[in-house]
């Protein structure tokens, strides 16, 4: 049987507050095979990029509590590792890629300062071998003048080229794991296109195993095969994108689905949406956190907690699934 | 001065040859663009960063002086205002930026924020200016328990409703809206664009809606124009637009938004910091470093903006492109 190169067991996140536990993230279970991409979509506040930096071990934070049964790289478990033992993981067997590559970058180091001490820090080398490989990741990233860019400060790029570089940066020790956390979101369609092709490129290539978290399907859908869908903490439906956009088994997928706006010829009928809105954390409903705003409710669903059910390898958390 | 059976032909909004520079750098950040919009009508205005949409909209209301053109409204000179006139215009046009928790104040409450722009323009009297505030908030589809909190106690999309409300309190003809669903998530986006669809059919209210997404300028536009690094390169009814796009860069664009991207795009690789070092296109077009269908005349001769609908009874929805490709007259016939 194959290792996955990520796997994720029953991950929970929690505020801890004087009048209880507020659940982040919800008892979540996945794993992703090398060379493949996951997506894991949902609105914000739904715990995408709790659920990223639980993985990374960037938790507990003030009055935040993360427990797993495993969080395994290439079946090596690093839940329990102390801080000093996560340096040695990060960076080298999972990566990240932030929303904000602006934010992400030390506004006074260039480029290639940068990405040299990632991968001196892992894999070491002389000076002119380290720099040598940041070249070869930032050409790998589709830089043409590689040279060039790994002299720049962060300020002297386009938003499109800082995040380019932090993939490269990401990429420079060929890691088994990258989490890449709206990556996209920042930037306008056609620097989009760009980055997820060279995603990809590298993807194919490294055979890495990506977890790309987004808000928007039609983006996921451009770089990864299977898709979870994340809502108030939890996966209400894992499937293959395929599957997904032609037949959403959750209403909340559904939902989704039709509230990304399609080019067509003809002027197109208004758009519809989701009623209702995201329940309060604080006071999340007993049972399905959907329910509220579902046209397939019925009384059961406000009392028990629907479970993945999987049917062809394809799972909805839902008693009445479409 | 304006004839009465004119009032109906007058467009809402006609920008003329507007050009706008910032502080003393060499590019000019709007070039020559013209644009009009009709009454109860929307323009989408499409381009990536840097176009110079934002500009466009700033220039409108005068928040930035152009270096030269034109901008009227209902037929008036907006440049030539004085600040009474001014402060009557921008009632009439209200803007709705693309982050709401920048836009709006923390420290005022929803009913403050709405209660200013009344009060500024001394609309009138403390009893209309309460209805007013409620009638506008259920049109955005909040509650008035709303009225008493503030900004952070709401979602991203309820404070983009309370931008949005803020906007219509006056009663403009004229709604900017500035990337105004880019940030929210596509659940919310969904709402906030059904929300627009509704004030245009309801009240008629026009927009200029600036996006780099041609999907949600399809929800609302009812004429697409198309900027890149400064200058109009298209603009077209949208039903024509988004069926028959004329410009390669609007071609491109188009089929990026549509998830096919051509083969031979990006025609170059990713440079260092473009604005500073752009090449001159005083005397090429602007796109001609990336255009897959360049001709030797598009590095030789800035193309003209020409309509290229042959009906030109209706000139506001005409189609208008500025390109070599749709020259009447090629320069190499011999």
């Amino acid at each position: 049987m194959k290792v996955p190169a990520l796997k994720v067991d029953d991950l929970s996140v929690w505020f801890d507050t004087g009048s209880g536990r507020i659940p982040i993230v919800d008892g979540i279970s996945f794993s992703i095979n090398p060379g493949d991409a996951t997506g894991l979509v949902g609105e914000s506040g739904s715990g995408k990029t709790m659920t990223a930096n639980a993985i990374l071990g960037l938790l507990p934070g003030a009055g935040m509590a993360a427990s797993a049964n495993a969080i395994e790289i290439n079946g090596k478990d690093i839940s329990g590792l102390s801080a000093t033992a996560m340096r040695a993981v990060l960076g080298r067997d999972i990566a990240m890629v932030f929303q904000q590559p602006a934010t992400a970058l030390d506004p006074v180091f260039t480029i290639g300062q940068q990405i040299d001490a990632v991968y001196r820090r892992h894999l070491g080398g002389s000076k002119s071998e380290v720099r040598q490989a940041t070249l070869d990741a930032l050409d790998s990233v589709g830089f043409s003048q590689a040279e060039d860019i790994a002299s720049a400060y962060p300020h002297q790029l386009s938003g499109g080229m800082r995040q380019l570089s932090m993939i490269a940066m990401a990429m420079v020790c060929k890691p088994a794991v990258v989490i890449a956390d709206e990556p996209t979101t920042a930037l306008d369609n056609s620097t989009r296109t760009l980055i997820l092709q060279q995603l990809k490129n590298l993807q194919s290539r490294h055979q890495t195993a990506i977890l790309f978290i987004s808000h928007d399907l039609s983006v996921v859908s451009q770089i990864c095969r299977d898709v979870m869908v994340m809502y108030c903490g939890r996966l209400v439906e894992t499937t293959d994108c395929e599957s997904l956009f032609s037949h959403a088994r959750h209403p909340y997928s559904a939902g989704l689905l039709s509230c990304i706006p399609q080019i067509s010829d003809k002027r197109p009928a208004p758009i519809s949406s989701i009623p209702g809105q995201i329940p309060n954390a604080t006071a999340l409903p007993p049972g399905c956190h959907f329910a509220a705003r579902c046209n397939r409710c019925e009384p059961h669903c406000l009392e028990s907690v629907p479970k993945l059910d999987f049917e062809n390898g394809r799972g909805a958390a839902c008693f009445r699934p479409l | 001065m304006s004839k009465p059976d004119k009032t109906m032909a007058t467009p809402l909004l006609d920008i003329r040859k507007l050009s706008l520079r910032y502080n003393n750098q060499k590019h000019l950040a709007v070039d020559r663009v013209s644009l009009t919009i009709k009454r109860g009508s929307s323009l989408g205005l499409v381009g990536a960063s840097g176009a110079g949409k934002s500009s466009i909209a700033r220039a409108i209301v005068r928040l930035i002086e152009p270096d030269s053109g034109e901008v009227r409204f209902n037929g008036r000179n907006i440049g030539t205002m004085d600040s009474q006139q001014l402060a009557e215009v921008r009632q009439r046009i209200q803007l709705v930026f693309q982050d709401p928790v920048v836009s709006l104040s923390p420290k005022r409450t929803v009913e403050q924020t709405l209660l200013e722009p009344l009060q500024h323009f001394s609309i009138g009297d403390t009893n209309d200016r309460k209805n007013r505030i409620r009638e506008i908030l259920a049109t955005v589809g909040l509650q008035d328990n709303a009225l008493g909190r503030f900004p952070h106690q709401f979602s991203s999309g309820q404070q983009q409703r309370i931008a949005i409300a803020r906007a219509l309190v006056t009663n403009p003809d004229l709604l900017i809206a500035d990337e105004a669903v880019s940030s929210l998530d596509v659940s919310i986006q969904a709402q906030i664009l059904r929300l627009l669809q509704e004030l245009q059919s309801k009240f008629g209210i026009s927009i200029l809606f600036i996006s780099h997404d041609l999907a949600v300028i399809r929800q609302i536009a009812d004429n697409v124009a198309v900027m890149y690094q400064g200058q109009l390169l298209e603009q077209s009814p949208a039903d024509q637009f988004f069926s028959q796009p004329a410009h390669p860069y609007s071609k491109t664009l188009l089929a990026i938004a549509k998830g096919t991207p051509p083969a031979s795009w990006p025609g170059k690789q990713w440079q260092l910091e473009r604005g500073h070092e752009m090449d001159d296109t005083s005397s090429s077009c602007v796109f001609a470093g990336f255009c897959p269908d360049k001709m030797d005349v598009c590095t030789q001769k800035e193309p003209a903006l020409r309509d290229i609908q042959y009906n030109k009874q209706h000139t506001l929805d005409q189609h208008c492109v500025k390109c070599h490709l749709y020259e009447e007259v090629k320069t190499n016939d011999h």
